[in-house]
């Protein structure tokens, strides 16, 4: 006798068909609209995600958050709105020197961008212009599919901007380069779906600056890939900086490959946002590679932020450090998810990561899961994740010089997620993430004094 | 004289020695699971009506049930309808004395270095013997029954002491908690039985060797320990199986209750057949074990030494209810050739300032594979609640892996929690000086790792620590050079 068929819950959830409605009526204003290759790229990517459908909380990679009830919903294509100047001046960083891509929900807004005068060997241009401009070059330069990732996939058939990020072998930029993504309000409920793309040759630098600046109040959703490949000695600096508003969701994916000696040093900070999830894939592709991935996010009110860190030794003598630390206020809920995968070859690995937490309200909540998946046997890898309340002899301490119990703890928690903003190496970013993180400090209107 | 080499291919053939299996006559269900077979079972147990019923039920939700998937270890596909659910050794009656019991039984237990006799009079650990799906003696009872201990096989106890059993068989893992446990709720055949009256501090430690011995056999055993308030136990667990080609299934459920200021220590040693070194045959040992602390300042430790089974698939928990109650979770795992394991703990915290400690040794060696998957969920109402979390792995050759995969969710701002995790090989220097002090190199390896364990030995009672630091030896032979 054979027993019954079980029934198979899916993991997935369908698409709601908006968003083949949505896509029908973008096909035609998007950029590269004109050319076959574009449009066939566009079009398999849209197909492979409505057959692999918006994940739920049963895909493990989305435990701890429920996309479906920010993403499932009714969007169409952001429209550009007018901002000026003075709307943007505020969240300039790298100095006055830095050049800068200005894109305005999911919009390239040229007027306020500037990247010129650059020194040979580097090309630097926005997206949307490439795949209107050299369609062909384009569909193959941004490659064809690869395994299927829902957001990904969105992604490729709505990209509308972004920027193309190309230094040659030695090629320097002297300043940092700023992309600075501005969200504002719209009536209905929009998506936008810009993409970066960085390719550093052999012994080529850069300091990038991503800004992420919410001002909308209704349902904005932006869906970020990032493509960054790193060539033998390539020295990538990449600050970023989530300065989310009520209402403006953010899901991004960054797939990160280093080559020999390649060095990264990424510091993001997540400091508003309705739900913001950032994805990372960490490749440690050739020998010798430094990798540094450094995190702080203080989720308040009912906000939701998931980071998931994938990283993966490929090769010998790679050394990755992860160092996020979270602080959960109000109703928020915060998941953090590293894992560090040592593959067969990689013998002698050096992995570090550590996860520390603070709850300050007791409707707050943490789920922290570091992981290690590790195959081969000459390495060093560990691991630590903590979550609990401010230290009592710190506070103690500070209580005895004089402070009041309010003050004392505004500060050690300001202290607490500062050590992680203090590792932004741009100046500006960490003057503008302080000032966020103040606000966002109980008792920190009282910390002003101290930046 | 024998060469190195010579020693070491001796003890590598010896190295699972338990894998003989015996001829005797038994009884056995056909094979394949359907409802007339779960009422087979109900009728070879003589199964009170309730019981029947509560079979039955399992065995649907069972059917609607999805094999899970998550685990990280790899088999092909089990055919449920090839596996006899039942097979007991063919006896009359439950003899009334030990020196009733089968002779060829008896002297399979003497083999395993078990004697039923003189483990009685000579340890002192009163003991359960099941084998295949049936307990075939239990040792000390008139002793334990004068201190009002009841400790007796599952199926007696259902016959004997029906409202303990009604009110705790699956209150800890319900029938349709997950497909094994919902499997085993429907087929279990027997499995021990222990009950601590109030105030009760057991003088023995009460111990079950299990053993599998046909062919083409699953054992699904279910053991049921109940502290009431203010006692006190120690439950040992062994078990071994013969050497076959095929995969045999082990779904075992436990459930511990622990009342008021009651404490329960539940140690294992497992050690069935782990298959040969091309991964052929073995057990899958897939089984459940879960303790509620009911009672404030009640305690349940678990303690485990994992080195047999092809795979290994289980996460004794601890549901820490009560306030002011503690878990605790000891373990050593060793993986070796084709070996797969995925063990590790839960711990809910949901009374208030609830303590829990967790430390997970594992040793992957050959192609093995092995996991670390742990949860520690502080919920909203446990205030002040406190845990402390220690993972190392330990890698032995460049073929093997080693996993951890820990979960940490914490709803309470004054809960603590604190994992820490660490991968590693064998030091070069420890060896190098082990080696120049002239100790060979298996007996310096097996020297480290047991250093390397030594935090969980120590937990372990002492008949057991003894036997599980030859078994750590054991496993590891020819890993090595």
């Amino acid at each position: 006798m054979n027993a019954p068929a079980r029934a198979t819950r899916s993991r997935y959830v369908p698409p709601i068909p908006a968003f083949a409605d949505a896509f029908a009526a973008a096909r035609a204003s998007l950029p590269g609209k004109e050319a076959p290759s574009i449009l066939d790229w566009r079009q398999r990517h849209f197909d492979r995600f409505v057959e692999t459908g918006l994940p739920t909380s049963r895909v493990e990679q989305w435990k701890y958050t429920n996309i479906a009830r920010a993403a499932n919903v009714p969007m169409a294509l952001a429209a550009r709105p007018n901002v000026g100047l003075g709307d943007v001046q505020r969240y300039f960083t790298g100095g006055p020197l830095a050049r800068r891509l200005i894109f305005v929900n999911g919009h390239l807004a040229s007027e306020l961008s500037h990247v010129r005068g650059l020194p040979r060997g580097m090309r630097i241009e926005s997206l949307g212009t490439l795949l209107q401009d050299e369609p062909d070059w384009s569909a193959r330069a941004l490659g064809g599919p690869a395994e299927p990732h829902s957001f990904a996939d969105l992604n490729a058939a709505f990209l509308q901007s972004g920027a193309w990020i190309e230094l040659g072998d030695g090629a320097v930029l002297e300043h940092p380069l700023q992309l600075l993504f501005l969200t504002v309000g719209q009536p209905a409920a929009v998506m936008a779906h810009p993409r970066i793309v960085v390719r550093l040759g052999k012994e080529a630098r850069l300091h990038l600056i991503e800004t992420h600046i919410g001002l909308a109040e209704g349902h904005c959703l932006t869906n970020l890939v990032g493509h960054y490949e790193l060539g033998e000695k390539a020295r990538l600096v990449h600050d970023r900086l989530q300065l989310g508003s009520a209402g403006t969701s953010f899901v991004g994916l960054n797939r990160q490959r280093l080559a020999e000696r390649a060095e990264l040093k990424q510091t993001l900070a997540t400091l508003g946002g309705s739900l913001v999830r950032n994805e990372t894939d960490l490749h440690l592709a050739g020998r010798f590679v430094e990798a540094q991935l450094n995190g702080v996010y203080m989720p308040i009110g009912e906000e939701h932020v998931d980071n998931v860190i994938r990283v993966h030794h490929e090769a010998p003598d790679g050394h990755s450090d992860q160092f996020y630390k979270g602080v959960m206020d109000g109703r928020a809920h915060a998941a953090f998810a590293g894992k560090i995968i040592v593959h067969q070859d990689a013998q002698r690995t050096n992995a570090f990561q550590r996860n520390n937490n603070l709850l300050l309200s007791d409707d707050a909540e943490i789920s922290s899961k570091p992981e290690l998946e590790i195959y081969a046997d000459d390495v060093k890898c560990s691991h630590g994740a903590t979550c609990g309340e401010l230290d009592p002899t710190a506070l103690f301490y500070l209580r005895s010089r004089g402070l009041d119990r309010a003050q004392a703890e505004s500060i050690l928690t300001f202290a607490f997620a500062a050590e992680v903003i203090e590792r932004f190496v741009d100046p500006a970013v960490r003057k503008l993430a302080r000032e966020c993180l103040v606000v966002r400090t109980p008792g920190g209107a009282g910390l002003s004094d101290l930046l | 004289m024998a060469t190195a080499l010579e020693t070491v291919q001796d003890y590598a053939a010896k190295a699972y020695k338990y894998g003989f299996s015996t001829a005797i006559e038994s009884d056995m269900a056909p094979k394949g699971l359907n409802e007339d077979i779960v009422r087979l079972i109900s009728a070879k147990k003589n199964d009170p009506e309730w019981l029947a019923e509560w079979r039955l039920e399992a065995f649907r939700r069972w059917l609607t049930m999805e094999e899970p998937t998550w685990q990280k270890v790899h088999y092909p596909p089990i055919d449920y309808q090839d596996v006899h659910y039942y097979a007991a050794p063919k006896i009359k009656e439950r003899p009334k004395s030990l020196d009733e019991i089968d002779p060829e039984i008896r002297s399979t237990y003497d083999k395993l270095g078990i004697p039923i006799k003189e483990q009685e009079i000579l340890a002192g650990v009163a003991v359960d013997y099941v084998w295949d799906s049936v307990s075939v003696a239990t040792t000390f009872r008139a002793k334990l029954e004068e201190l009002g201990i009841i400790f007796c096989s599952v199926s007696e106890a259902v016959h004997d002491h029906p409202e303990l059993v009604r009110k705790y068989l699956g209150s800890v893992v319900p029938a349709g908690d997950n497909f094994f446990a919902a499997l085993n709720a429907a087929v279990f055949t027997d499995g021990s039985f222990v009950y601590v009256p109030k105030g009760v501090r057991c003088p023995m430690e009460l111990s079950t060797y299990f053993r599998i011995n046909e062919m083409n056999t699953g054992q699904f055993e279910r053991t049921l320990i109940i502290a009431e308030a203010g006692s006190y136990v120690s439950y040992l667990e062994g078990c071994t199986a013969p050497q076959r080609d095929e995969n045999q299934l082990h779904a075992a459920v436990v459930e511990l209750i622990a009342l008021d200021d009651a404490e329960i220590k539940y140690s294992t040693v497992q050690n069935w057949y782990p298959g040969n070194a091309e991964g052929k045959g073995g057990i899958y040992n897939f089984v459940t074990k879960r303790g509620t602390c009911r009672g404030k300042r009640s305690k349940i430790s678990w303690t485990q030494v994992e080195t047999g089974s092809a795979i290994t698939w289980k996460y004794p928990s601890c549901i820490l209810q009560g306030d002011d109650s503690v878990g605790e979770f000891y373990s050593v795992a060793v993986t070796n050739n084709a070996q797969q394991a995925d063990t590790g703990t839960k711990m809910i915290h949901i009374g208030k300032r609830t303590r829990s400690r967790i430390v997970s040794k594992g040793i992957s060696a050959g192609r093995a594979d092995q996991t670390y998957r742990g949860l520690v969920r502080m919920q909203k109402g446990a205030e002040g609640a406190r845990n402390h979390t220690q993972c190392d792995s330990m890698l032995i050759g460049d073929k093997c892996g080693a996993h951890t995969v820990p979960y940490i969710e914490i709803k309470n701002r004054t809960a603590q929690a604190e994992h820490e995790a660490t991968t590693s090989k064998i030091s070069d220097d420890q060896l190098f000086y082990c080696r120049s002090r002239g100790i060979p190199e298996e007996d310096a390896v097996a020297l480290i790792v047991n250093g390397f364990c030594r935090e969980v030995m120590n937990e372990l009672p002492m008949e057991f620590a003894v036997e599980a630091r030859k078994l750590l030896g054991i496993s590891l032979e020819g890993s090595v050079g």
